[in-house]
C-alpha cells in the first residue's frame, strides 16, 4: 500500500512545485492561503490549498472556453456543452452528477460561460474522491447523443425565451455591447441567438467537446479539508489518464480598442419607462490604469453612498434604476451605466447629473476621507472573494486562467491601496474624454 | 523428480505469462474498474464545530462570540428577543417599522450620514424580523470594530424617529408588499399563516399592505420603549477576536444601555388544525395553481426537531425527495414541490409548497395527501432515513462556512436558546435517527388534518377542484369572502 503511494506521488509529474507564499501578515494580506501548484503529464494544472477549518472541500474544474471562443453562427455552443456536462458520461447517468452530489449534502454550480467554464461542488470532506469521479469522467468521456442534445437545446431555448421576455432590456443591452466591443467574440453573448443553437449540430457539439474540454485546456482545484498525499495519488488515479488534447486554437487578441464614438436612438415597444446606457472603452484589464479604473468605479458607482447613487436615487431620487461598472473581457475592459427613469424630462436631468459626477472627476481630487472609505470598501469585496472555499477555488482558477501565474495575486491587493488621488483624475481625463457609445432606448 | 521439475517449469512459465499478461493488460483492467462505478466515502469523523463563547454585561446584555479566522471582516449580529409576535394585534408590522427606523437616522446622523459611515468601515447592514425576534446585523473590515460598535449602539440608543423618515418608511414597506402581492408564492404562504396562526399572535408576520397605514411615531415609540433593553438583547459576534478583546470594545458602546426588569411575555402554543381545510385565493390571468399545504406542529421537543428534520427531507426537502420525484418527474404534473419545517419558540409548523398545472391542480393535490399519508401511516424504509441524515449531516456544516451564515446560525441558536451544544448535538443526534423514531413523532398525524391554500385564476380552476366538499375563498388581505361547497351552490 505504501509502496503504491510512492509510486503514484513519484508519477505525479514535471513541474510540481510549490508555492511558500508568505505567511498571513496583518492586513494587506492579499492572499492568506498556501497554494500546492503542479501540472500532470497531459498538461492539466492542479491548485491545492488546505483549510481545515471545516470538514468539507470545495472542487472546481475551469476550462479556458467560453461564449468568446463561439465563432459566427454556431453562438449558444459554450452555454450548450456546459448544461450538457450534467447530463450524463460513460459511466455517469443522465443527471446523476447533480444527485449523488446531492445525496450527500453537497451544493453544486456552474459559472456561465463567458471568458472560462467553471463547475464547482462542495461536500464533506470524506467524499472528495467522488468529486474527482465525477469531474474525470465528464471531461473523459461526455455522451454527446443526438436526444440529449436535442433536450439540452430545447430547455435552454425555452429559458433564453423566458429571459428575453422578464426582461425588456435585454435586446438594447445586447446591441449596445456590439456597438462597445470591437469584433465578434467580444460583442458575443451568452445568451446567444436562438436560432443558431436550434441549429447546432451533435457534430459540432463534439467539435467543441474535443477541442477545448482537455486536460491541457483546464485547471482543476481544491480547497479544504483533505489529505494532501492522497489527494495527489487520486488526481493520478482520475486525471492522468485522460489523453492530452490538440493545441487550443490561438484566441486572437484585441489590446487596441477603436475610438469610435456611437450615438444611437432606439425605441423599444416592450418597455414602459425610458433609459440610457453610456458606456467607454478604458485601459485594459491590471495594466497601469486599470487599477486606479478600478477604485474609480467604487466612487461613482459602488454602494449606496457613491457619488452617481446619491445624486440619481438618493435622498430626492430622479431615476428608477443604476446599474453599471467596470466589464471585463479576455484582454479588454470598458465602463458602462444604465439608467432607467420615470420619463423623458427625469431622464436628461439623469443624464446631465451622470456627465456632471463624471466631469467633477476630472478638475477636483478626490478627499482623502472619501478615499479611505472606497478603499475599505475594495478591501470588503476583496476579501469576500475568500468567504466560501468554493469562492477560493473559482478566484484562483479565474486568476490561473487570466494571468498563469499565481504568485502575482500576492501583489495584486496593494496595487489598488496604493493608487493615489491624482491618479483617479488622470484616468478619469485620459478615459472619459467623452461617452464611447451613447444609447437613448426611448418608450414606443 | 523430473515430472515434478517439469511441472514446475510448466507452472513457471504459466505463471510467467499470466503475470506479462497481467502486466500488460492492467492499465486498461485497472482504469475501467475505477472509473466504473462511484468510489466509496472514507469514514468521517464527527465533525469538530468552532466553539461558542459567552460574556454577560453588568446591565444584563449578554454576548455570544464564534472565533473564525477566515477572512479579516467581523461579523455583528444584534438580537432583540421580541419580533412581530410583540407587536399589537392591531397593528402587525409594528416590529419591522421599529426596526427599520432605527437604521434611518439617530439623533445626531442622517439615514445617509449613517450609509456612509457603514461603507466608511467596509461594511454592509441589514434588519430582519422573525415572529420570536429582531436581528441587525452589521459586517466591517476587522480593524473598524470599535468603529461598527459605536455606530450600531447610536442606531440602537439613540434613534432619531425622524417625521420624514416615518415616511419614507411607511411607503416603501407599503410598495414592497405591494410587489410581493404579484407572487403567487407569497400570497399563499402569507394566507396559510393567516389562518394557520388566526387569534394567535404569529399572525401579526402576515399583515397586508393596508396595515401599514395605522402605523405612526406614538406606536414606534411604545414598541421600542417597551422592548429595546439590555436585558432583552444579545449581540452575537464571529470574526477573529477574542473574548476578551470583544467584550471590552461591547462594553465601551453598550454599558449605558438600560434595564427593564420585565419579565418575558411567554406567548403560548397556537393550535393544530384538526380538520382538512381548502382556502382559495384568486389571483386573475395566473396560468398556473401556487399550492400551500400546511399545519401546525405542537408541542415540539427538542428530539422531535430532529426527528421532523429527517421526515421533511425523505417527503420533500430536496428534488431527490418523494414528492419532487414523483409529482414532477414522474406525473410532470407540477414545476416543482418540497416540503419545508420551521420552527418557532412556541411551536413548529410543517408545510408542502408546489406549483403545478392548472389542470391537475386537484389530481396533485390528491398526489401530495397520498404521499403525506404515506410517511405518517407507514414506516419509512431506512435507506431513505440513511439518505435523509446523510444530506443532513453532510450540509450542515457547508451552511455554517460563510461567516454570515455562522452569524445567522449563532442567531438561532440564542434567539431560541437551543443550547451552545446544539451545532455539535447535531452531528449525534441526526445518527442516532431511525424509522422508529420517525414513525413514532406524535405530531405527525397533524400532517394528515392540513390547511390547504391554492392560489391560482378561479375561473380556470373550479372545474379541477369539484371533487372538494367545500372551499372557502379569501381576498389579498386575508379575509373570507364567500364559501364555494361541493355541489357549487355559493353560500355568502
Amino acid at each position: 500500500m505504501i509502496k503504491l503511494r510512492f509510486l503514484f506521488l513519484f508519477s505525479v509529474s514535471l513541474s510540481f512545485f510549490l508555492l511558500a507564499l508568505p505567511v498571513r501578515c496583518q492586513e494587506i494580506d492579499a492572499f492568506p492561503y498556501q497554494i500546492t501548484q503542479y501540472e500532470l503529464d497531459n498538461g492539466l494544472q492542479v491548485i491545492l490549498v488546505e483549510d481545515f477549518s471545516l470538514p468539507i472541500v470545495s472542487v472546481s474544474v475551469a476550462y479556458n472556453v467560453g461564449s468568446v471562443n463561439e465563432r459566427p453562427g454556431k453562438t449558444g455552443i459554450a452555454y450548450l456543452l456546459e448544461n450538457l456536462m450534467f447530463q450524463g458520461s460513460k459511466n455517469v447517468g443522465r443527471m446523476q452528477h447533480i444527485s449523488l452530489i446531492h445525496r450527500i449534502g453537497g451544493e453544486w454550480n456552474a459559472i456561465p460561460p463567458e471568458e472560462n467554464t467553471i463547475f464547482y461542488q462542495t461536500v464533506p470532506s470524506n467524499q472528495l474522491a467522488l468529486v474527482l469521479w465525477l469531474e474525470s469522467d465528464r471531461m473523459n468521456s461526455l455522451l454527446l447523443t443526438h436526444t440529449r442534445v436535442e433536450q439540452t437545446k430545447n430547455s435552454l431555448i425555452e429559458d433564453l425565451e423566458q429571459r428575453m421576455n422578464s426582461d425588456p432590456y435585454l435586446e438594447t443591452s445586447l446591441l449596445f455591447d456590439r456597438l462597445l466591443y470591437p469584433d465578434f467574440s467580444y460583442k458575443n453573448p451568452i445568451s446567444a441567438e436562438i436560432s443558431d443553437i436550434r441549429n447546432l449540430t451533435v457534430n459540432d457539439i463534439v467539435n467543441f467537446y474535443q477541442t477545448y474540454y482537455i486536460p491541457n485546456n483546464a485547471v482543476l482545484c481544491i480547497c479544504g479539508h483533505f489529505d494532501k498525499v492522497q489527494v495527489m495519488e487520486w488526481i493520478e488515479r482520475y486525471f492522468s489518464s485522460i489523453p492530452k488534447g490538440e493545441d487550443i486554437p490561438i484566441f486572437e487578441s484585441i489590446t487596441q480598442m477603436t475610438s469610435k464614438t456611437h450615438t444611437r436612438t432606439v425605441t423599444n415597444p416592450l418597455i414602459s419607462a425610458p433609459a440610457f446606457q453610456i458606456g467607454y472603452r478604458i485601459a485594459p484589464p491590471y495594466s497601469e490604469d486599470y487599477y486606479p479604473l478600478v477604485l474609480l468605479e467604487y466612487i461613482l458607482l459602488k454602494g449606496k453612498s457613491c457619488r452617481i447613487y446619491k445624486r440619481l436615487m438618493g435622498k430626492a431620487p430622479i431615476a428608477y434604476m443604476l446599474e453599471g461598472g467596470i466589464e471585463k473581457k479576455k484582454d479588454l475592459a470598458t465602463f458602462k451605466i444604465f439608467v432607467v427613469a420615470n420619463n423623458e424630462v427625469m431622464k436628461d436631468r439623469c443624464l446631465k447629473a451622470v456627465q456632471s459626477e463624471i466631469n467633477k472627476l476630472k478638475s477636483n481630487l478626490v478627499s482623502n476621507e472619501e478615499f479611505e472609505k472606497v478603499k475599505n470598501m475594495f478591501k470588503r469585496d476583496y476579501y469576500n472573494q475568500f468567504g466560501t472555499s468554493a469562492d477560493i477555488t473559482i478566484f484562483l482558477s479565474e486568476n490561473y486562467l487570466e494571468r498563469q501565474d499565481l504568485q502575482i495575486i500576492q501583489l495584486e491587493l496593494s496595487k489598488y491601496l496604493s493608487v493615489k488621488p491624482i491618479q483617479i483624475l488622470r484616468a478619469a481625463q485620459k478615459y472619459f474624454e467623452q461617452e464611447n457609445v451613447y444609447l437613448d432606448i426611448k418608450i414606443k | 523428480m523430473k515430472r515434478r521439475s517439469l511441472s514446475i517449469n510448466k507452472t513457471k512459465r504459466f505463471l510467467t505469462f499470466l503475470i506479462f499478461t497481467a502486466i500488460l493488460i492492467q492499465p486498461v483492467f485497472v482504469q475501467d474498474r475505477f472509473r466504473k462505478t462511484p468510489p466509496k466515502p472514507q469514514p468521517i469523523d464527527k465533525p469538530d464545530l468552532p466553539l461558542i463563547e459567552n460574556y454577560l454585561f453588568t446591565n444584563e446584555l449578554s454576548m455570544a462570540l464564534v472565533r473564525e479566522k477566515s477572512i479579516p471582516i467581523i461579523s455583528l449580529g444584534l438580537i432583540i428577543h421580541s419580533g412581530e409576535s410583540s407587536s399589537p394585534f392591531e397593528l402587525p408590522g409594528l416590529a419591522l417599522f421599529t426596526a427599520n427606523m432605527l437604521t434611518r437616522g439617530t439623533t445626531n446622523l442622517s439615514s445617509e450620514e449613517i450609509e456612509e459611515k457603514i461603507e466608511y468601515i467596509g461594511g454592509s447592514s441589514s434588519v430582519s424580523i422573525y415572529p420570536d425576534y429582531s436581528i441587525f446585523t452589521l459586517t466591517c473590515l476587522d480593524a473598524y470594530l470599535d468603529e461598527a460598535l459605536a455606530l450600531l449602539s447610536e442606531m440602537i440608543l439613540q434613534p432619531g424617529f425622524s417625521r420624514q423618515e416615518i415616511d419614507n418608511i411607511k411607503r416603501s414597506m407599503y410598495y414592497d408588499l405591494v410587489e410581493k402581492s404579484n407572487d403567487p408564492e407569497f400570497l399563499a404562504k402569507r394566507l396559510l399563516f393567516q389562518i394557520l396562526f388566526s387569534g394567535h399572535e404569529y399572525k401579526n408576520i402576515a399583515y397586508s399592505e393596508e396595515v401599514i397605514k395605522n402605523l405612526n411615531r406614538k406606536d414606534l415609540q411604545n414598541f421600542y420603549t417597551s422592548y429595546y433593553h439590555a436585558d432583552n438583547a444579545t449581540l452575537v459576534m464571529t470574526g477573529n477576536i477574542s473574548l476578551a478583546a470583544a467584550s471590552n470594545k461591547v462594553s465601551r458602546h453598550f454599558n449605558r444601555w438600560t434595564v427593564s426588569n420585565k419579565e418575558k411575555k411567554t406567548i403560548p402554543a397556537p393550535s393544530t388544525h384538526e380538520k382538512i381545510k381548502f382556502c382559495f385565493l384568486d389571483m386573475p390571468m395566473e396560468k398556473d395553481a401556487t399550492i400551500y399545504i400546511g399545519n401546525v406542529l405542537t408541542p415540539i421537543s427538542d428530539a422531535d426537531y430532529f426527528s421532523f428534520l429527517v421526515l421533511n427531507q425523505v417527503l420533500g426537502g430536496t428534488t431527490n425527495s418523494r414528492l419532487f420525484m414523483n409529482l414532477r418527474e414522474q406525473k410532470a404534473y407540477a414545476y416543482y414541490a418540497f416540503s419545508a419545517v420551521e420552527f418557532f419558540n412556541a411551536c413548529g409548523i410543517f408545510y408542502i409548497n408546489a406549483r403545478v398545472r392548472s389542470e391537475v391542480t386537484g389530481t396533485a393535490i390528491k398526489e401530495i395527501m397520498r404521499e403525506i399519508e404515506a410517511v405518517v401511516d407507514n414506516k419509512i424504509p431506512n435507506y431513505e432515513i440513511e439518505q435523509s441524515k446523510s444530506y443532513l449531516i453532510g450540509n450542515f456544516p457547508i451552511n455554517l462556512e460563510r461567516q454570515q451564515n455562522m452569524l445567522l446560525k449563532l442567531s438561532e441558536i440564542k434567539a431560541f436558546e437551543l443550547g451552545d451544544s446544539h451545532w455539535n448535538r447535531y452531528y449525534d443526534t441526526v445518527m442516532s435517527i431511525d424509522s422508529d423514531k420517525v414513525f413514532s413523532l406524535p405530531q405527525k398525524s397533524s400532517l394528515l388534518t392540513p390547511v390547504v391554500v391554492i392560489v391560482g385564476d378561479i375561473n380556470i380552476l373550479i372545474e379541477h377542484l369539484k371533487e372538494l366538499e367545500e372551499i372557502n375563498v379569501y381576498d389579498k388581505s386575508g379575509t373570507l369572502q364567500y364559501t364555494i361547497k361541493g355541489d357549487e351552490n355559493e353560500t355568502r
